[in-house]
């Protein structure tokens, strides 16, 4: 065990930390769950990718620089301590990506991970269905084989920033009589195919950054399979996996977010509340596990151990760690704590946007069976 | 960056697992609760012959931190922690004292977590305190909670002089970041019992694992027991105050939560003497304040982080 950083691994965090000191927007960007600030994150993806710095751990030849997942963390840090933006295409880097590496056709790495490097192409997932939340084996969207396409008909829900992306991912079901996990197949669609309408829907926030999407009889050819017919399950479950494990919610963000609650207490906490002083010690000592945690897994990783149902563990504490932080910091905020608008408006904008942790990516409640049943082997219940 | 263990230290760790398996069984356990003895000698001079008790005397805290964990999941009763994490660094390189790296002295620590108990006194040879090393002592016994660690007053004897350079502050820390792996070691042990429980105790025509409830008291449990290892395991590799703060404070709050779920899923039979859980949760409780309560320890972090 050695937690200091190697040379190499302080050189690769000065060179991200320069890169992202001279080109991250000195104002924030608007937010990404509207038009323009759609617009602005996709300016922004351009510039990290045409610095090589949007997808840092995939290989060199779709525009990363093979960084190893603890390099990955590092550049997190930094990007985190730089403010920078939020990562609009996220779906397609951190979730399709890693996705098309492990199961797509060397064809399909070479069609779809250079332009999603560079969010030329901006992806928006299609998971959860009306009928299937929690339960998504319960998915009805379906694809109908029809020579060389599919016909694709259904409709998904909660699909992030669709109404501005360009392509979405899913499972759709390609053999009617197989039930719940049987014969499914992911699908990578475009947005602009006839027959697809997309419905934004306002979130908490009153953003439209998520949306429905409705298909009518929509052509796709099935070279857009991936990981094969009737392989949906398994390769959606890949997905997941890397959703509610290290790569989409690195811990830099928590630890900011904790640094940022360290510093308003020090700005407005009165010194002899110490009820509220442990609160906020408790948000930085989670954060700081969240990190060790996380550098621990990511070490596993790096020596062949893979990530697998403690994926979940992460889930339920990065979420509920990311509310609680926002919860210290309005009961700090006191009256401050009702306004949208004001010096500490992104306090309550990020409190709102913590409450969505616990229920996108499978909800906690979900994550506590998956640990029940596969870490501690207790008996299906369901 | 590694934040990982040697092949080293992980098989150490494995072979202690296998001796505490046959050699500390939970009826052993029980049977030195029931025969008052509080120490297992026998197991004691094994894990002596096997150099877990001497090898602080020059190992890092680092390179043992995972034999605490196990000695932890067995709940080996006596004065391990404080004999092996305490003591030994301290006076392990004295000739007079060469007898405490294979266990044929018997030590026990007190007076630097600000109880004025002596836990384990009555098995001892020595205590070492901030003040002393006291020998020749008249143990007054005092009944406490976990039978595995004999709780007492001590009068009398002889104060012999601390060694030069003896740093109080940093005995503090290895006790209390040995404690949070033996307290890591409990909690998991907690867990695999009620889950064990859960998957053969039926109600309502099924094992009672298969109902939500059960499951998400013991995922819950567990994410606080496996959140705790990291902390414990950076804390025992810098040794610095507010880590290993963090980590006690962690690991006292997984183990107490570990004790409460592991005994809500075992119903009527968790509130028995007869259950073996009764052993890990009362060891649980105690150690919990040993070596500093979490709130002591909250507060340590809090003077490092909001100054």
């Amino acid at each position: 065990m050695d937690l200091r950083e190697t040379p190499e691994e302080s050189a690769f965090r000065a060179e991200a930390r320069s890169w992202l000191e001279a080109n991250v927007p000195g104002e924030p960007l608007p937010s990404f769950d509207t038009e323009a600030g759609f617009a602005r994150h996709r300016e922004w993806e351009a510039r990290l990718a045409a610095g090589r710095w949007s997808a840092v751990s995939w290989p060199a030849e779709y525009g990363g620089r093979g960084a190893d997942y603890l390099k990955w963390l590092i550049f997190e840090e930094e990007y985190h301590r730089a403010g920078a933006p939020g990562r609009v295409n996220q779906n397609g880097i951190f979730l399709l990506g890693p996705t098309i590496m492990e199961v797509g056709t060397e064809e399909q790495k070479a069609r779809f991970l250079p332009t999603m490097a560079t969010s030329e192409i901006v992806w928006a997932q299609a998971w959860s269905e009306p009928n299937a939340g929690s339960d998504m084996a319960a998915i009805r969207s379906k694809a109908v084989s029809d020579g060389d396409d599919w016909v694709v008909t259904g409709q998904k829900i909660w699909a992030s920033r669709a109404v501005w992306a360009d392509w979405c991912f899913g499972i759709f079901r390609t053999d009617p009589t197989a039930e719940r996990h049987r014969g499914l197949t992911f699908i990578l669609i475009p947005l602009d195919s006839p027959g697809i309408t997309v419905r934004p829907i306002a979130q908490l926030d009153g953003d439209t950054g998520f949306a429905e999407i409705f298909f009518d009889e929509v052509r796709v050819p099935k070279e857009n399979t991936l990981g094969g017919e009737g392989k949906g399950w398994s390769v959606a479950m890949a997905t997941a996996g890397f959703e509610r494990g290290v790569s989409l919610r690195s811990p830099a963000r928590f630890s900011e977010a904790a640094k940022r609650l360290v510093a308003l207490w020090k700005r407005i906490g009165d010194p002899s509340d110490t009820a509220l002083a442990d609160a906020v010690t408790d948000c930085w000592m989670r954060a700081e596990g969240y990190r060790l945690h996380t550098y621990r897994t990511v070490t596993g990783m790096i020596e062949g151990k893979p990530i697998g149902a403690e994926a979940s563990l992460n889930k339920i504490f990065w979420s509920e760690m990311d509310v609680r932080i926002h919860e210290v910091a309005l009961q700090l905020l006191g009256p401050e704590a009702e306004r949208m608008s004001g010096p500490d408006e992104r306090w309550v904008d990020n409190f709102l946007f913590s409450l969505s942790g616990p229920i996108y990516a499978g909800t906690n409640e979900i994550q506590r069976n998956i640990i029940a049943d596969r870490v501690l082997q207790l008996p299906k219940g369901l | 960056m590694r934040f990982s263990f040697t092949d080293d230290q992980q098989a150490f760790a494995d072979a202690l697992r296998d001796l505490l398996t046959k050699e500390c069984p939970p009826s052993l356990v029980r049977s030195v609760w029931e025969e008052h003895a509080g120490h297992a000698p026998a197991l004691w001079n094994k894990l002596g012959e096997m150099g877990v008790l001497g090898l602080l005397a020059d190992a890092e805290m680092v390179d043992t931190i995972l034999l605490f964990q196990e000695m932890g999941r067995a709940a080996v009763p006596g004065p391990v922690v404080e004999h092996a994490a305490v003591v030994v660094p301290a006076l392990g390189a004295d000739p007079t004292y060469a007898g405490l790296l294979d266990g044929s002295l018997v030590a026990t620590a007190a007076g630097f977590d600000g109880s004025p108990y002596v836990a384990h006194a009555a098995v001892s040879d020595i205590v070492l305190t901030p003040e002393g090393i006291r020998r020749g002592f008249t143990v007054v016994d005092l009944e406490g909670i976990d039978g595995g660690r004999r709780l007492a007053s001590i009068e009398g004897g002889t104060t012999e002089p601390l060694p030069d350079g003896f740093d109080a502050a940093a005995a503090y820390d290895r006790g209390a970041v040995a404690m949070a792996a033996y307290l890591i070691g409990l909690g998991e042990r907690m867990i695999d019992i009620a889950a064990d429980y859960a998957r053969q105790r039926e109600q309502f025509g099924k094992p009672i694992g298969a109902f939500q409830a059960v499951k998400h008291l013991l995922a819950d449990a567990l994410q606080q027991v496996e959140f705790a290892k990291p902390v414990t395991y950076a804390a025992a590799w810098s040794m610095a105050p507010h880590e290993v703060s963090m980590a006690k404070a962690l690991a006292s709050e997984a183990a107490y939560r570990a004790s409460r779920s592991s005994m809500q899923v075992h119903g009527g039979i968790g509130y028995t003497w007869e259950a073996d859980l009764q052993l890990w949760m009362k060891k649980a409780w105690a150690l919990n304040r040993a070596w500093g309560d979490p709130t002591t320890h909250r507060r340590r972090v809090s003077a490092h982080v909001l100054g």
